[in-house]
Parts: structure tokens; sequence; C-alpha cells
């Protein structure tokens, strides 16, 4: 069902969808930054200008209202609302090589989860530890939703400047105001939609 | 590298006596005495599973946690002197770090400078089997919370 995209892919910067004002290439371009374990972002962090703003925004969609569509290349995830509305939220997004497409459902949801430095992680911080219980210094964030089966989430952040971006593993993040406001809008069994829209 | 980190332990002593007020907690960089420690190197060799907590409910836990990472276990081993080899706080480089008491019976591990250098780590509590620690360092305390290593079975 979750297909990982091939590398190939992963090296073209993405066009947007054509209803969607599309952020600048800029900001689209990988963040070179690690997780900061640690680091303090508090619940009150949203991304209160310019396109990673909250925002209802018109969105054509035959998907039905409730439903989470992910558009990796957009760093976007809408919140379908109907009569062509959605609801969109700014995401960071999986580096080149970590972003996939599929559809999933939310299978659980978890407040301040804990968080567990994935293996290539430890490789270059080995100083970290291997399990950090859940708080504001976690870079889960304030908030989980976690999809399917998969090891991928929707999650907080206590770095919201990367919101825009490509760092992560494949999951995708909000700011920890954000991925609030959104966790209280979806509930368990929430379809998500990830696309992955690859240009050459 | 040493003398890097000896230099930006100097600037972090300034910036922790200007910034903070828990100089009666902490010993003053350069002035505390070195007393032998509480126990021996020997209780730190070994493979542990290691994970950290900031809040005391999550203590329990986090010793489980712990105890679930050995199946990527951090190795302390013996250093060429009389230290261990670990790493410290966002350095991802190992250095041979030493055990230090100081006058009040507390117990710092650590480059060879006086116990309670912001490079340090307070040892809270240890047995053979379990062993709490956090950084000296307010801000990586802040960051990574209190560590707990839990000795892997061979």
């Amino acid at each position: 069902m979750v297909a990982l995209v091939g590398l190939c892919l992963m090296t073209c910067l993405l066009e947007p969808a054509a209803a969607q004002a599309p952020p600048l290439a800029s900001a689209q371009e990988t963040l070179d930054v690690g997780d900061e374990p640690g680091r303090i972002s508090t619940e009150e962090a949203v991304i209160r200008d310019g396109p990673y703003a909250r925002q209802v925004v018109f969105f054509r969609s035959s998907e039905p209202p409730g439903t989470l569509v992910v558009h990796t290349s957009e760093r976007f995830v809408y919140l379908v609302q109907g009569n062509n509305r959605a609801l969109r939220y700014g995401i960071g997004v999986g580096r080149k090589g970590f972003q996939w497409s599929g559809l999933v459902r939310v299978s659980r949801k978890a407040e301040w989860p804990d968080w567990r430095p994935p293996p290539e992680m430890l490789a270059r911080q080995p100083y970290l530890p291997r399990f950090m219980a859940g708080g504001p210094g976690n870079p889960m964030g304030a908030r989980a939703l976690y999809l399917g089966s998969t090891v991928f989430r929707i999650h907080g952040t206590n770095q919201p400047e990367t919101i825009g971006h490509a760092i992560s593993s494949g999951c995708f993040r909000l700011a920890n105001g954000d991925v609030i406001d959104l966790y209280a809008r979806v509930p368990l069994g929430t379809k998500v939609v990830v696309r992955h829209d690859a240009s050459l | 590298m040493l003398s890097r980190y000896a230099l930006s332990g100097a600037v972090m002593a300034l910036a922790v006596g200007g910034c903070v007020s828990t100089s009666d907690e902490t010993p003053a960089v350069g002035t505390a005495a070195i007393a032998p420690a509480a126990f021996e190197r020997e209780r730190l060799i070994g493979r542990w599973g290691v994970a950290s907590f900031h809040d005391e409910k999550d203590r329990r836990r986090t010793e489980a946690e712990a105890r679930a990472q050995c199946g990527q276990a951090y190795a302390i081993s013996k250093g060429p002197t009389d230290g261990v080899m670990m790493h410290v706080a966002d350095d991802p480089k190992r250095y041979e770090l030493r055990l230090k008491g100081d006058a009040a019976g507390r117990t710092y591990l650590g480059f060879e400078a006086p116990p309670g250098h912001p490079q340090d780590r307070e040892i809270l509590s240890s047995t053979d089997n379990l062993v709490t620690m956090r950084f000296v360092n307010p801000d990586a305390n802040w960051r990574y919370g209190t560590f707990v290593y839990v000795r892997c079975r061979a």
C-alpha cells in the first residue's frame, strides 16, 4: 500500500498543484539540520505568516470531508472540509530518499509522544539516549498521529523553523500549536492520502 | 580537540556564572577540590541500555525503556589510563573520562578538571546494574534530561 518513491524521483524539485499557491522554491530545498532533542518549543508555537500558516483554502478533491490529504511536494497537509474547501497546514517532510506516498488511516493518537532516534541518527550522534520520554524537549513535539502500521507519523516538532523543508525520515511535522489544532480535529480511523507528485 | 573543549568549558562556565542562580549547588569551576569517587570505574564498564526523561513521573518507564534498548547498547570501555571511554554532550568522538568526587560527596564523570566542570556528568545514583546521570551544563541537562543506564546482559 505504502510505496517508497524511488531515489531518482527525489532528486527533482516537484511542481505544486496548479490550484494552490506554491511556496517559494528556495523554501523547498532540503534543510541541512538534524533533530535537536531537548530543544524546547512551546505548545503555542504556530506558523503565523506566509503560505505555511494554517488557513482555509480552495481545494478541489473527490475525498470526503474529514480526509487528510498530504502533498509532500507542496509541503502541505489538507483537512478536507467539503464545498471545495480545506483547512491547510504547512508541514516539514521527508528528505530525499525518505519520501513516500500511499493510503493509510490514523491508527493511534498520542499526546507528547516518546521519541526513539533512528539508527542513522544514533550513528551520527552516538551520545543520544536510545529513548527519550515525551515532553517539551522531545523532537516528536506535542502530538502524534500514527499512520496505519507504518513507521511514519504526523507529529509536532521542537524546530518550527523546519516547516516547509525536507529534513525528516519520512514523517510529517507541524509546529506544535498547529499539530495540537489538527489533532483535535482528526479522530482515529481518519483516512490519510499521501501524495508525492514528482516532476521531471 | 581537548583544548577546544577546555576552552568551550571555560566560556560555558562564564555563562553559567552570569546567568544561573544555582551557584550554591554547583561548585565553582577551578576551585573545587577533587576527592576520591564513591566507586571504581569497573562499575561503569560494559554494555548499557540508555534512555532519558525530563519529568520524574517518567522515571520508572524510562528505566524499562532503557532495559529494552540493549539491542542497540551503549558500550563503555576502559580508557588507556584510569578512566572510561565515553562521549560528552554534542560531540560524536569518544574521550577518556574520569570519575571524580567532591567535598560534598557527589560523584562526577568528565575530563581532568575540578569536579562539577560544565562538561562533566553528575552521577546521581549507581548500582552495578543501574546508573543515573545528568550533564552539569544546564543547557545540556535541559535538553537531554536525566539519563538512565541499565546494564545489558552479555
